[in-house]
């Protein structure tokens, strides 16, 4: 080996970025859009945004209105979960466990190990179900997307996004390194230049969010770290129950303890005081979830979580009250441990809960800085490589099938991937309100779409090709507020005046997103004009070749 | 938070890094035509851009206090440099009057948010 450390760090960079590029372009931007999840969820559910306009209801009405419903509906169930309304989450939202005596529905799917949950939104002004809106998996389609996948077993795909985490970790590393002008080359962006204009997008969106790449690298891996890494608490506490004991040491008043039922009834006691007392004990902050174990049972359990804060950890503190009396039993997390409070900032740090809309509008921003720099890097390498056949290719042979192979992937990963976003959200729209299995139906056209694309890409990897998926996504995510005027009660001229401000604010990110992905069919269009010009010269180019968008790439760009 | 403080954030950051890249020759090319240098300005450049981008520091310690503050300054800090970047290779022509008009808010907003009362508070 007499190649320099900077050379081999720059062989690090290209190879743990290329092989990994496509999964992470996918989790970058599923992650990306999952900053604002509740709010993607909102849009998705139209039944939803007449209602909203509503005065804001004290937390205690709203729990009050919920524990009613519950002692209706879900009396006999063994544990209620009700999140309280929200700024972001206008509805209270309640979920329990079925109750076990009726289980004729469960039974039906009694091969699954796992628990059924009903779950209802209620007014919280009111505490009655409101009219109930359309079934969608949402936002949460895509923060599952992140770091699960989807028709995989959870475990492996955290797996692979864990290895592919750690990759993404060893290429800024690399990355770093190899980039020898980072101070230099700080502004540095040159357009239609060729490789040079793609290298430079590549380093700008890479440098300039630095913070963000690295945090994000470093948290994602912290936040499945007991899944990682999860031998020292095995052997720390072998002699202590195990990984259970552990976590309930390090998250006490978690709610992981199971509650026993007596088979005594006894009546719930109020809520609201407890609500208050919890409220004082934490300065005043909200309630902001209220979890009864054995409600009307004499061994009931309450347990309220604050609110999210502006905090950045994401460990909340927890309070414990006896569910027939009222009296507080402990009261958990004020003051955490340095260790876990470390890890909570960490983790609260990854998925920006506490930030206002301002703050999570600039992590949206450096996740998209984030995609472009994933999707620069992808092309750059295309580009680079078919320079080694450019002698080739004029003497009318073929590229090599690793650079077709990359180019049809990079095709349809970098290209296809927003065409599905968009096709998801249509299919929200479209697909009929009543339909079995509509969450599922949605996420289904989300991976017809992207597969359909994906093998378009890998058939004709071409510049027309790139251009119309380009343009089929710019159309889709543009005309997804003509989609919600359409078939909602909020179009953007309503929104804008009256709110919902989230339907509002997602209609004018997509028609952003969409004139970004304009801007790229642009950049192509200008490209193919070039080669097309180029081409007498080559006259006998095979029909597949003359994809190296050489040209620039728009600020704000391909991803979504 | 307080709007004449955020204002200060963004504004001070935009500035700051104008001026550190008019400081560079190349930048300084793109806008003012081939050959010119910041020649003995370049210091001056250079010291008033970290300036400005310690007073960005500052403003959003106190807007968003000391913890979310630093995640605050780092965004705008992001956002602030791809703006430097875009206006540098699309708007070279207009470049210095968007650099003294971000410099004017953020001086603007530092008086608004010394003088009013209200930004003595921090929001928590």
């Amino acid at each position: 080996m007499k190649e320099g450390f900077r050379q081999s760090m720059a062989w690090l960079h290209t190879w743990s970025g290329l092989l990994v590029g496509w999964v992470l372009f996918m989790v970058f931007a599923a992650g990306t859009a999952s900053y604002f999840k509740d709010e993607i969820t909102f849009w998705m559910k139209p039944e939803l945004h007449a209602a909203a306009a509503r005065t804001e209801v004290p937390p205690v009405q709203a729990a009050e209105g919920a524990v009613a419903y519950l002692q209706q509906h879900g009396a006999g169930s063994p544990r209620w979960f009700i999140n309280l309304p929200t700024e972001r989450q206008p509805s209270t939202d309640v979920l329990y466990l079925a109750t076990p005596g009726a289980t004729t529905t469960s039974a039906a799917s009694g091969d699954k190990p796992r628990r059924r949950f009903d779950r209802a939104s209620l007014d919280p002004a009111t505490g009655e179900a409101l009219s109930a809106p359309r079934v969608t998996r949402g936002g949460e389609f895509f923060y599952r997307l992140h770091f699960d996948l989807h028709y995989m077993p959870a475990l492996w795909a955290r797996w692979i996004v864990g290895f592919c985490a750690m990759f993404m970790l060893v290429a800024i590393f690399s990355g770093i390194v190899t980039h020898k002008r980072i101070f230099k080359d700080f502004f540095t962006f040159r357009p239609k230049k060729g490789q040079r204009s793609w290298l430079d997008a590549h380093n700008v969106t890479a440098v300039l969010a630095l913070p963000y790449h690295l945090m994000i690298t470093y948290t994602g891996l912290v936040t499945l770290m007991f899944m990682y890494m999860p031998w020292s608490p095995q052997v720390a506490y072998k002699d202590r129950g195990g990984e259970q004991a552990f976590f309930s040491e390090v998250f006490p008043g978690g709610g992981r303890d199971q509650v026993k039922a007596s088979g005594n009834r006894v009546p719930l006691a109020p809520i609201a005081p407890m609500m208050a007392r919890a409220s004082a004990h934490w300065n005043g902050a909200a309630v902001g979830r209220v979890t009864v174990h054995q409600p009307n049972d004499a061994n009931a359990v309450v347990a309220l979580t604050r609110a999210e804060g502006p905090q950045l950890s994401y460990d909340k503190p927890s309070m414990l009250f006896n569910g027939t009396t009222g009296a507080l039993i402990g009261a958990y997390g004020d003051v955490p441990k340095p260790a876990a409070e470390t890890r909570g900032v960490l983790y609260g740090l990854h998925i920006a809960r506490f930030g206002d809309p301002l703050l999570r509008a600039l992590f949206f921003l450096s996740g998209l800085a984030g995609c472009l720099m994933v999707a620069t890097g992808l092309l750059l390498w295309a580009v680079k490589e078919r320079q080694k056949f450019a002698k080739t290719l004029k003497q009318g042979g073929r590229i090599g099938f690793g650079l077709r192979l990359v180019d049809g992937l990079n095709l349809g990963a970098i290209a296809g991937l927003p065409v599905a976003m968009a096709s998801f959200f249509w299919a929200n729209r479209l697909l009929p309100v009543g339909m079995a299995e509509r969450g599922e139906a949605e996420i289904r056209w989300f991976f017809i779409v992207w597969g359909a694309a994906a093998v378009l890409g890998l058939l004709r990897p071409t510049l027309r090709m790139w251009q119309a998926q380009l343009a089929a996504g710019a159309l889709l995510f543009v005309l997804l507020p003509v989609l919600n005027a359409l078939t909602g009660p909020a179009p953007l001229t309503v929104s804008l005046r009256a709110g919902p401000s989230a339907v509002a604010g997602f209609d004018l990110v997509v028609i952003a997103l969409g004139l970004g992905l304009a801007g790229a069919v642009w950049i192509v269009e200008r490209k193919r004009r070039k080669s097309m010009a180029a081409k007498p010269q080559a006259e006998k180019k095979p029909p597949s070749s003359p994809q190296q968008p050489s040209s620039t790439l728009a600020p704000s760009g391909q991803g979504s | 938070m307080d709007s004449s403080l955020l204002s200060l954030v963004f504004a001070a950051s935009l500035a700051g890094f104008c001026a550190l890249s008019l400081a560079m020759d190349r930048h300084s090319e793109d806008v003012y035509g081939r050959g010119s240098t910041p020649g003995p300005w370049r210091r001056w450049l250079q010291l008033g851009g970290a300036v400005l981008l310690c007073l960005s520091l500052g403003a959003s310690l106190r807007a968003a206090g000391s913890a979310a503050g630093w995640v605050l300054w780092l965004g705008a800090l992001t956002a602030a440099a791809l703006s430097t970047v875009g206006l540098l290779s699309y708007a070279p022509r207009r470049f210095h009057w968007i650099a003294f008009a971000a410099t004017a808010v953020a001086l603007c907003s530092l008086l608004l948010s010394l003088l009013s009362p209200s930004s003595a508070s921090v929001t928590p």
